[in-house]
């Protein structure tokens, strides 16, 4: 072979062209992609980049912590600590040592928090979409993949509410378990728990139908809660305060490196100082507890187990205690609500979620006789002296319009049942002091010649309205009822039947259609202790900024002053409105106080109130129901229905500065059950006073 | 001492070219550090390797080629040995045996092997070209390839072994591979090719796999390098963010930045027209390779000419592919940009051949 053979030999031309012609085709596809790409769709990318880089952090505001009168904390925020792994930031998996930095974090952090390395059910797709940090099932190295898949850089919860301790321990191994560290989350605590639940509520994540809502305000869905009951609902919008929000830069890792705008810090929640005592509310609890338990032994059977206690200040319109049995432990909902305990709460037949003090809606029988007193002696059925015989049982006509032949029908006494006889001769005050039935089916809905005009459904409604009925009061609760005053056009509308002279003799004594709720039957009391003042309810003594600022003092609110504000209609013979208003004369509210007071010196709660250290008033009531509950139990005979038990009493009665309501769920007897219990609170709430003023707490 | 002609026709223009492109490269290495510590050296460590190579190319320019076709058995066992080496002293990087650890700096040798397979097979196609263009020269070329080729495979090291088979292809179509041959060759290469996937590794199939049907759930780690990397250069626009401005290289949302997504953080900063600019560099030093060729005094030159341009086009094509996620993630560098002592140093030597065809070839 020689070598200028081989030299003659060359590399064809066309050989080199089909080269250029396939890096031409290539460069050609990659220039048209890279214009594509940058050019054409380079504002997408952009936004991609930018998105990147640009964060919006919203850092969480400090709720406002509740206080009771007195400055005892009812609701804080306490530091919880959560242990979190950052996925993106856990050392890498090394394919040939899979035992490596990440599976000795994960061994050593296991034995610390108790929870296991890897459970290996991370198929289930079903289990993963269900993931809900801190409560699940998973192993440590099943959440760190869930995290890993969802957001790598965004810190995922391992375990939450360690305690302080084990939370310090993995402070401190921070730089060894590179991705691990502990995240102190505010948790809401509920230091008097279940025996103020029922005023102060709980929290819960923002229902899925707000979220735009809030998310408008700044607030974080998943994160952020907001009240679900009780003040902490309706004074959702004082507590929340403002959460702070960052515009930041991040790098790769999610490192922060710098704000892009100016950072607007989170602003606290206001505080807020409720009127509740807390002593008095423990008092209020026990005493209803006590007394129903102690009936409930003597039964033998668990009979009461509903009930609700109001207390207020009759001249400010103050809540000093507000119970409502049963309620529910609001801590056990702080963190999380659990479904299994949220069920059982649902489920119980006895609602602990529902306020029994302000929204359950309920016939008050004798307590409501309050309105028809003050109608009759403004209205001039009866003069206070007028005496009207209670033969124990009268027989009316029901009528259901005037030209209705009708049917005679048989109204008794209390006193009927067990005596056979009534109260004989009574003039107002006994009325009122005796409870008298007859007294009050003969001034209410006219009887023969002794009675010639009653107080009739008409006025009873616009006295019973006068003194709060049928409207929400404003206390600051959510779930507030408005009860039910019946007239003949309700009754057209809503049972499709004319009024009958039946329904006003049971009407005036707070029975048949009549419904209200405990703290109606509170303020009508409480309206006549304070001379015809009606206060409106309030549970804010004051509500403070974060630093201890007062930025509303306490102002009572004064509704209405039935003795100077007319509102109450003039009805003319044929009760029809004339448009004319009136107001309650000062005397009928006088006469009306001597005889509440009569009620303790000589009538249904003397032997409850016997040596009583301040001298109260009150009344008693027995009421008749016969609800669904009821019915299911088959205990609705007729004659001998299952009755509520109430009783109002105020004190001292002649300058009250405390009224007090107790209701208990088909408690019998009003005198019974629910007096003893008022007398306690009473006794209570001065001997508190007493105790303040040897303190020198002059509130 | 050097003639007269050495310096005439010395290729200035390609000279000059490869050096634009080292220069940038170092330039943008420095960008896409973006304060990463563990990266800070390798600036000051590619000046040293641009350096050093140049000082390479020169010295290799300074050799007349056709010694070289003497040398081409020393160079077969020399590349075999280093090769095999590894497996004795290589140091593991990756979970992949490809380097010798110096101490200062690891050595990638199949990076030179690399090179050196264009002096090698460029010889044999020389030597055999009064032969008939038979199977049976065509499968000796083969063979010469396959061995050293089995060496860098069960590294294991795909893409490398990809490269010196394309390598091995090229040649053998400027050497005259008739165009039956092509046809069977086609019809062979995908039969084995789906062989050759069922016995890659795992980590290789998922590669492929992933990308050529890309998991619509697929976890954020799996695609986030080759989404970040359109992220990157799409959001360049027409004229970039600017040197060193860029918030996907600067703030570290683009990884492997100074190596094989280097074309990205590039895209980035300067934009379709920079972009463009760097790209039309690379070209040019190709084209300047062939032009060396076509002017070569015998084929053995034209073959090492030819040969060097086609790997400069090859590495760029599958490098920057990659950018723009239209092949597989695979470790091609970018010439003379990306950086790596190992490749660059061994592009720069296959310059310094190409040097050496176009300063020693007769006048003319």
């Amino acid at each position: 072979m020689n070598q200028s053979i081989l030299d003659q030999f060359r590399v064809h031309k066309w050989r080199v062209i089909v080269f250029f012609i396939v890096m031409t085709a290539v460069l050609s596809f990659y220039v048209y992609r890279l214009f594509s790409l940058q050019v054409i769709e380079g504002a997408a990318f952009l936004d991609q980049a930018n998105e990147n880089r640009i964060r919006e952090i919203s850092e969480s505001t400090q709720r406002g912590i509740i206080y009771d009168r007195n400055g005892f904390v009812l609701a804080r925020n306490i530091a919880s600590y959560n242990v979190v792994i950052t996925p993106a930031f856990l050392p890498d998996v090394d394919t040939y040592n899979p035992n490596g930095d990440m599976q000795r974090i994960y061994r050593e952090l296991s034995a610390l928090i108790d929870i296991p390395v890897t459970t290996g059910n991370i198929d289930d797709e079903e289990a993963i979409k269900n993931f809900t940090p801190c409560y699940n099932d998973f192993g440590l190295k099943e959440i760190v993949y869930i995290g890993d898949t969802n957001a790598p850089f965004s810190p995922v919860q391992v375990k939450c509410d360690i305690d302080p301790e084990t939370a310090m321990v993995i402070r401190e191994k921070k730089s060894d378990w590179p991705g691990v560290d502990i995240e102190i989350v505010a948790v809401r605590d509920y230091p008097t728990g279940e025996l103020t639940s029922e005023v102060i509520g709980f929290l819960g994540p923002i229902p899925a139908s707000q979220v735009d809502y809030y998310e408008d305000l700044g607030f974080v869905a998943n994160r952020d809660k907001v009240g679900y009951a009780g003040v902490e609902q309706y004074l959702d919008e004082n507590l929340l305060g403002t959460n702070g929000k960052r515009v930041v830069e991040v790098d790769g890792a999610g490192q922060l490196i710098r704000d892009l705008e100016v950072p607007i810090t989170a602003v606290p929640g206001n505080n807020i100082k409720l009127t509740i005592d807390t002593r008095l509310q423990a008092a209020a609890k026990t005493a209803l507890l006590a007394n129903m338990q102690r009936y409930n032994l003597l039964k033998g059977v668990e009979k009461y187990n509903v009930g609700a206690v109001i207390a207020m200040n009759p001249k400010t319109g103050e809540i000093l205690a507000l119970v409502s049995y049963p309620t529910f432990e609001n801590n056990r909902l702080a963190r999380i609500i659990p479904a299994y305990y949220y069920n059982q709460l649902q489920l119980d037949p006895r609602k602990p979620l529902f306020n029994h003090a302000i929204s359950a809606e309920h016939p008050p029988g004798s307590v409501f006789k309050l309105a028809p007193a003050v109608g009759i002696l403004n209205e001039n059925v009866v003069r206070p002296e007028t005496t009207v015989f209670d033969p124990g049982k009268i027989t009316i006509l029901e009528q259901f319009s005037p030209n209705d032949p009708g049917r005679q029908r048989d109204y008794v006494c209390y006193t009927y049942k067990d005596t056979g006889a009534g109260h004989g001769t009574v003039d107002f005050i006994r009325g009122v002091a005796l409870s008298c039935d007859v007294y009050f089916y003969k001034v209410g809905g006219g009887y023969g010649d002794e009675v010639p005009v009653g107080l009739n459904i008409w006025r009873i409604g616009e006295y019973s309205k006068a003194l709060g009925y049928g409207e929400i009061t404003g206390i600051e609760l959510p779930g507030e009822m408005k009860g039910l005053i019946p007239d003949p056009t309700w009754k057209r509308i809503n049972v499709g039947e004319n009024w009958s002279t039946g329904d006003t003799y049971i009407a005036t004594m707070g029975q048949g259609y009549v419904l209200s709720t405990p703290i109606q039957v509170l303020v009508s009391f409480a309206t006549i202790a304070n001379d015809g003042i009606m206060m409106k309810p309030t549970l804010v003594k004051e509500i403070l900024d974060a630093e201890g600022n007062v930025i509303q003092p306490f102002t009572p609110i004064q509704i209405r002053d039935i003795t100077k504000d007319p509102v109450i209609q003039v009805y003319d013979e044929n009760f029809r409105t004339t448009g004319e208003l009136k107001t309650v004369e000062p005397w009928v509210i006088e006469k009306t106080q001597e005889a509440l007071r009569e009620v303790v010196v000589d009538g249904t709660s003397t032997l409850i109130f016997e040596g009583e250290t301040v001298p109260s008033a009150g009344k008693t009531g027995t009421a008749e129901y016969c609800d669904n509950i009821a019915q299911e139990k088959n205990i609705c005979f007729p004659g001998s229905w299952p009755a509520h038990a109430w009783y109002v009493g105020y004190a001292p009665y002649d300058d009250p500065e405390i009224a007090v309501v107790v209701f208990v769920y088909d408690g019998d007897e009003g005198a019974v059950l629910s007096g003893p219990v008022v007398r306690d609170i009473l006794e209570t709430y001065f001997a508190l006073k007493a105790v303040d003023q040897g303190l020198g707490i002059n509130q | 001492m050097l003639k007269r002609e050495f310096w005439q026709q010395f290729d200035y223009l390609l000279f000059g070219g490869v050096l634009i492109l080292c220069i940038f490269g170092i330039a943008m290495i420095q960008s896409a550090i973006a304060g990463n510590e563990e990266i800070a050296i390798s600036v000051s460590r590619q000046v040293i390797f641009v350096v050093g190579g140049f000082v390479v190319l020169f010295l290799t320019s300074l050799i007349d080629y056709r010694y070289l076709s003497s040398l081409t058995r020393i160079m077969y066992i020399f590349s075999v040995v280093i090769l095999m080496g590894i497996y004795v002293i290589g140091t593991a990087v990756y979970g992949s045996a490809r380097w010798f650890d110096t101490g200062v700096i690891l050595i990638q040798p199949s990076e030179l092997v690399k090179t050196i397979m264009i002096v090698i097979l460029a010889d044999y196609f020389y030597k055999t070209q009064d032969q008939d263009k038979n199977l049976n020269w065509i499968f000796k070329s083969f063979l010469i390839t396959a061995f050293v080729v089995l060496w860098i495979f069960i590294q294991p090291n795909l893409s490398m072994s990809i490269v010196i088979f394309v390598i091995w292809f090229a040649l053998l179509w400027y050497a005259g591979l008739p165009f039956k041959y092509l046809l069977i060759f086609a019809a062979v290469g995908i039969v084995l090719g789906l062989i050759g996937f069922n016995i890659l590794e795992d980590y290789q199939q998922n590669r492929i796999l992933n990308f050529l049907f890309p998991d619509p759930n697929a976890r954020y780690g799996e695609t986030f390098n080759v989404d970040q990397a359109k992220i990157s250069i799409g959001s360049g626009g027409l004229l970039g963010m600017g040197y060193g401005q860029g918030s996907q290289v600067q703030l570290r949302f683009l990884k492997v930045r100074h190596t094989d997504f280097i074309f990205s953080a590039m895209a980035h900063e300067f934009g379709f027209i920079g972009t463009i600019f760097i790209m039309s560099i690379l070209v040019f030093v190709i084209y300047r390779c062939f032009r060396v060729g076509q002017k070569a005094s015998d084929m053995f030159g034209q073959l090492i000419a030819y040969g060097v341009g086609t790997l400069l086009f090859f590495q760029m094509a599958v490098n920057i592919g990659v950018n723009l996620n239209v092949i597989p993630v695979t470790g091609l560098t970018l010439p003379f940009i990306s950086y790596g002592g190992s490749s660059l140093a061994s592009l720069l030597l296959g310059i310094g051949f190409v040097e050496s065809v176009s300063a020693h070839r007769h006048r003319e």
